[in-house]
């Protein structure tokens, strides 16, 4: 069923429906909240209210955007709302990053590889989300959720130029923080 | 081509945002810069690891934990409606109480009635007082008639000038 008319029906009340939009927006709406909390139950909390959130607006959606452009700018704002409650995000301890980024002899290799996979997420995640706001939000929208940037400037409502500057000076920013880990390896580069 | 350019030029064919002469401009900068080539592959790398979270999978049963709250906070919303439209009709309802006070108050009341009112509840020809004035013989005691009775009626309004 296409998203209009998934949309139509969860306005007028079919749980369905609103539960196929739910199951297709989940992981990305999980991951974006996972991006600027750095935890697995505070993401999923954060992602439940944001639907809940959907779900009561849901009468006062008219469809002049996409859906996923509205869902989107609700959960930025939510989240930006649960940061702002919360208080500052504790800042990165460079020997955090160290232990998480080394993975354990002792594990089996596939575990390790897992794990490898994981510390390395965990290692990003940090590191984005020790960045100011409004450029945490920004790369996380282009590079972690991979939107077009003419989404980005319509979920921020910023115009294209200011998108582009700020995704260019949070991706520097990122890479002068991620540099260090970075070592090149056979012609590219993976964290030691 | 100087790095800083490169830079923001690199940043766009990443995105893939960067095609033709850009593109063969910033090919041959790369070619002679080892500098710009190692912030290339540190680029690379790092948007690789930022793509490697996208779409995370959420804690299981999502939707199972969800509906419950769903159909809670749809329970609740209607109640907090009616909620905020009782406060807003504590005003209104004052309101109303003032002014249909102010009209049973501002209505004249049966005490207040004229005297030809009076005359015409009570069933009399309010005329006939006016008859008997008319047909007083003198003048003297039609004009003292006339007085008298503007006085009774306690206005200015029918008082014969002299």
């Amino acid at each position: 069923m296409e998203e209009k008319q998934l949309v139509r029906l969860a306005r007028e009340g079919s749980p369905e429906a609103f539960e196929e939009l739910v199951r297709k927006y989940q992981p990305k709406v999980f991951s974006m909240a996972l991006s600027f909390t750095r935890n697995r139950e505070a993401a999923d909390d954060l992602a439940q209210e944001v639907f809940l959130k959907a779900y009561l607006a849901l009468p006062r959606f008219h469809g002049k955007s996409e859906f996923g452009t509205w869902l989107y700018r609700i959960s930025v704002n939510h989240i930006k709302d649960y940061l702002r409650k919360k208080g500052r995000a504790k800042e990165v301890s460079l020997e955090d990053v160290h232990e998480i980024s080394f993975s354990d002899k002792e594990q089996t290799e596939k575990a390790e590889r897992d794990r490898e996979i994981e510390s390395r997420r965990t290692l990003v995640q940090t590191f984005v989300g020790s960045l100011p706001e409004k450029y945490r939000i920004i790369v996380t929208l282009r590079d972690i959720q991979g939107l077009p940037y003419e989404e980005i400037s319509r979920i921020l409502k910023l115009s294209p130029g200011t998108v582009d500057s700020r995704l260019h000076r949070a991706r520097r920013m990122l890479r002068v923080k991620l540099a260090p880990y970075l070592v090149a390896e056979g012609g590219t580069y993976e964290l030691s | 081509m100087n790095c800083r350019k490169a830079e923001k030029w690199l940043l766009m064919s990443l995105d893939a945002r960067l095609e033709g002469r850009g593109a063969d401009l910033l090919a041959k900068h790369l070619e002679a810069c080892p500098a710009c080539r190692k912030a290339e592959a540190e680029y690379r790398s790092m948007l690789s690891l930022l793509r490697d979270g996208r779409d995370a999978e959420p804690l299981p049963r999502f939707w199972e934990r969800l509906q419950p709250r769903l159909r809670e906070e749809t329970e609740i919303v209607p109640l907090l409606f009616w909620e905020r439209w009782s406060l807003r009709a504590i005003p209104v309802f004052l309101a109303l109480v003032v002014m249909i006070g102010g009209f049973l108050f501002l209505t004249p009341q049966a005490g207040e009635l004229s005297q030809s009112a009076v005359l015409l509840l009570e069933d009399r020809d309010p005329l006939s007082e006016t008859q008997a004035l008319f047909e007083a013989d003198k003048p003297e005691t039609r004009t003292m008639m006339l007085m008298f009775a503007s006085l009774d009626e306690k206005t200015t309004l029918r008082r014969p000038t002299p």
